[in-house]
């Protein structure tokens, strides 16, 4: 279990983490959902004790990061966003320094390397350099060596980045193995797809700030029914807020004079409305773009803007 | 201390991956001794240098004076070229040549009549060992031809003016008083010379023997801490390569403890100083017929010395604010370091000044010292303490180290 209280990051001025606060429980898949420097790996190396916290505290298993780091990290398994191996070692044997790492020792650490080379379908080019590797091979080994000691938490900083598609079902697939195990998994992301298809639970922040978090459903349930609606063109934004205003299931998201986002019960329908009303209040629409709705137009609704700008 | 086996094991297996650095690393000290092989060869090198002798005077005399340079040892460091003293002034002027003597004309005469003579030494000024040897030797001739003529000087001017006339040789007589006159001299120097009144007591001073020894055991021990001081700023290197791929931040999610992987780099490089100890004192005691007269102690000292040296560089390292920072910091430190230290000439070949400050430099009290332990000359006490010393910069670097590696590397 990983339980977040208040949680604050400051580097000098910048305030990286503010007041974020979670709890994820074993065999559940928590995933934090975010756009690039929201905040996710600052979030992440405060509760591996990479990064102290300036305020608030992080328990694993119910050790304390900070006051009982050597407990805590004995029942983490890291997986950093960036592929951290030895390149002129082999998968063995940086699968050996990992394990040893963590403790593994003898016939267990030998049994627990060949068991989590079959894993991830490396087994076959275990004794070659990882230099050789391609990018989802290393990927896959990146994260065998955060698994080998069967850790209780595992922090999974965007695992599957930069990825081949084939490698990154595989390594979903591993993903939702370990969290089956009964192990707790927090899981960075910035894909959408990947959070909804993947995640039992979600938080998504934005600036260091946690914006939401539930389920799935829980979520989707902020969004309500409606569909989001971009527009891009030239507008009037406060004649276009004007017209708009009085129209019923229909709210501006974000507005400016070059993109209009709405939030529309049954878009689909009211396009003809939408687009009557906007000509009349002077706008030239170019561009229209509708989304279901999601955990894109959940972040849309909450941020006022794409999770990938 | 089991993940510090294991941080070396890694490190061990991550240099032999990488045969051209260990290669380049490794062979700096083996091609110095092949070198110096093919430069030296294997016995004792004497430098040699080139007189140039004009003889003015073309007599028996003066014939002697040049003949007293190839004498004995002085003949094994000189060749001496007769040459007219036109072409040996330009010879000198051109660099070709260590010295010039001319010997004037009217030397012999002079010198039987007691009268004062000159000598004439043109020094090539590019050199500084051996036209200062025969400058020597040349007062010492002059000295000598001085004391002679003054006790012999009666029997040594009648010799040189011949037979009496209408004699073709000397009377019987005049050979026979000659004789005893030279018998008497004889006698009465024997009590000086015989036992000697004066005697000369030889004192093992370490710079002074160390000049005798063989160029190639004076260069090689400081060619040997030219490697380990490149091997050093190479390996300490590995704390900016472990930062960038991400290994040392993921280690800081683990249970270990950052001082057991520092220790663990400490000891792979340990291993690989030792080995380039053996190998490359080996090679030169089979190459170079250099004595090696302590291998065991040279090798803990070039590993315990090396230790202290990488620390320091590493030290170095860490302090930089970035890695190219870091290699231009190193890099400005490693080499005035190798030039004073002793690795590019040795210290007897530097001015006195110069010489003072390498030998207090890391590398280069190093290297004196491991040219005392290969020469069997290093006292137990000093020795001692020059280990101690050695132990304490490492004791002393290594928390340092540590704690930078920690605050600015492993967040």
């Amino acid at each position: 279990m990983i339980e977040a209280e208040q949680l604050r990051k400051t580097f000098g001025e910048l305030v990286a983490v503010d007041n974020v606060a979670f709890t994820a429980r074993g065999g559940e898949i928590f995933g934090l959902l975010g756009p690039n420097g929201a905040g996710k790996t600052t979030t992440i190396s405060c509760i591996s004790g990479l990064l102290t916290p300036t305020a608030g505290r992080v328990r694993l298993m119910g050790h304390d990061v900070v006051r009982d780091g050597l407990a805590a990290r004995r029942v983490l398994g890291l997986v950093p966003q960036d592929i951290a191996l030895y390149e002129d070692l082999s998968a063995t044997e940086n699968l050996a320094f990992w394990g040893g790492a963590q403790g593994l020792r003898g016939a267990v650490l030998r049994r627990r390397i060949q068991e989590v080379l079959e894993l991830t379908g490396l087994e076959d080019r275990a004794r070659e350099p990882v230099k050789r590797y391609s990018g989802g091979m290393k990927r896959r080994l990146n994260f065998a060596c955060g698994i080998i000691h069967q850790p209780q938490v595992l922090l999974l900083d965007e695992p599957a980045v930069g990825v081949d598609p084939q490698s990154r079902v595989r390594l979903l697939e591993l993903v939702r193995a370990e969290a089956q195990a009964g192990r707790c998994v927090l899981y960075t992301t910035h894909y959408m797809e990947e959070a909804e298809s993947l995640c039992d639970r979600l938080a998504i922040i934005d600036h260091g700030h946690l914006i939401a978090q539930g389920t799935l459903a829980e979520l989707r349930a902020i969004v309500g029914e409606r569909d989001i609606l971009r527009l891009s063109g030239v507008f009037q934004v406060e004649r276009a807020r004007e017209a708009l205003r009085g129209a019923d299931g229909i709210e501006v998201v974000q507005a400016d004079e070059g993109v209009l986002r709405l939030a529309v019960v049954n878009a689909s329908a009211r396009l003809p409305l939408i687009f009557a009303t906007l000509a009349a209040s002077g706008a030239e629409i170019r561009e229209t773009t509708l989304t279901q709705p999601s955990l894109e137009s959940l972040f849309i609704k909450l941020t006022g803007k794409e999770l990938r700008e | 201390m089991r993940f510090t086996w294991i941080c070396a094991v890694k490190d061990l297996r991550r240099l032999w991956r990488d045969p051209a650095a260990l290669i380049v690393w490794v062979g700096m000290p083996l091609l110095a001794a092949v070198l110096m092989y093919v430069v030296f060869g294997t016995g004792g090198v004497t430098p040699r240098g080139h007189l140039l002798v004009a003889d003015e005077d073309g007599t028996l005399v003066s014939s002697l004076v040049a003949g007293a340079f190839s004498q004995g040892e002085l003949g094994k460091m000189l060749v001496v070229e007769k040459v007219p003293s036109a072409e040996g002034r330009a010879r000198i002027q051109r660099g070709d040549g260590s010295a010039l003597l001319v010997i004037p004309k009217g030397f012999a005469k002079a010198f039987l009549a007691s009268q004062a003579f000159q000598l004439k030494l043109v020094k090539n000024p590019a050199q500084r060992i051996l036209p200062e040897i025969v400058e020597e030797v040349a007062s010492v001739l002059a000295d000598g031809g001085s004391y002679l003529q003054a006790l012999l000087g009666d029997q040594l001017k009648m010799f040189a003016e011949g037979p009496p006339k209408g004699a073709t040789t000397f009377p019987d007589e005049t050979i026979i008083a000659t004789s005893v006159a030279f018998n008497r001299l004889g006698a009465k120097l024997a009590s000086y010379l015989d036992p000697p009144v004066i005697e000369l007591k030889s004192e093992v001073i370490q710079e002074k023997s160390l000049t005798r020894a063989n160029f190639a055991a004076a260069m090689y021990p400081g060619m040997l801490f030219m490697a380990i001081l490149f091997l050093a700023l190479g390996l300490s290197a590995d704390v900016w390569k472990e930062r960038e791929q991400g290994t040392l931040r993921r280690l800081g999610g683990t249970p270990v403890r950052l001082s057991a992987f520092l220790a663990g780099k400490v000891v792979a490089v340990a291993l690989v100083f030792a080995a380039v100890g053996v190998l490359s004192l080996a090679l030169a005691h089979w190459l170079l017929k250099m004595e090696v007269a302590n291998l065991w102690v040279a090798v803990l000292w070039m590993t315990l010395s090396g230790v202290a040296l990488l620390l320091m560089m590493m030290l170095l390292q860490l302090l930089a604010s970035s890695q190219r920072a870091a290699h231009l910091l190193a890099f400005l430190v490693v080499f005035p370091l190798a030039m004073l230290g002793g690795s590019f000439m040795p210290f007897e070949a530097m001015p006195d000044w110069l010489a003072a400050i390498g030998r207090f430099t890391p590398n280069g009290f190093a290297t004196m010292q491991l040219r005392l332990m290969l020469a069997g000359q290093a006292q137990p006490g000093p020795l001692a303490a020059a280990f101690a010393g050695a132990a304490l910069a490492a004791a002393v670097m290594f928390p340092l180290a540590l704690a930078r590696l920690r605050r600015a590397f492993a967040a």
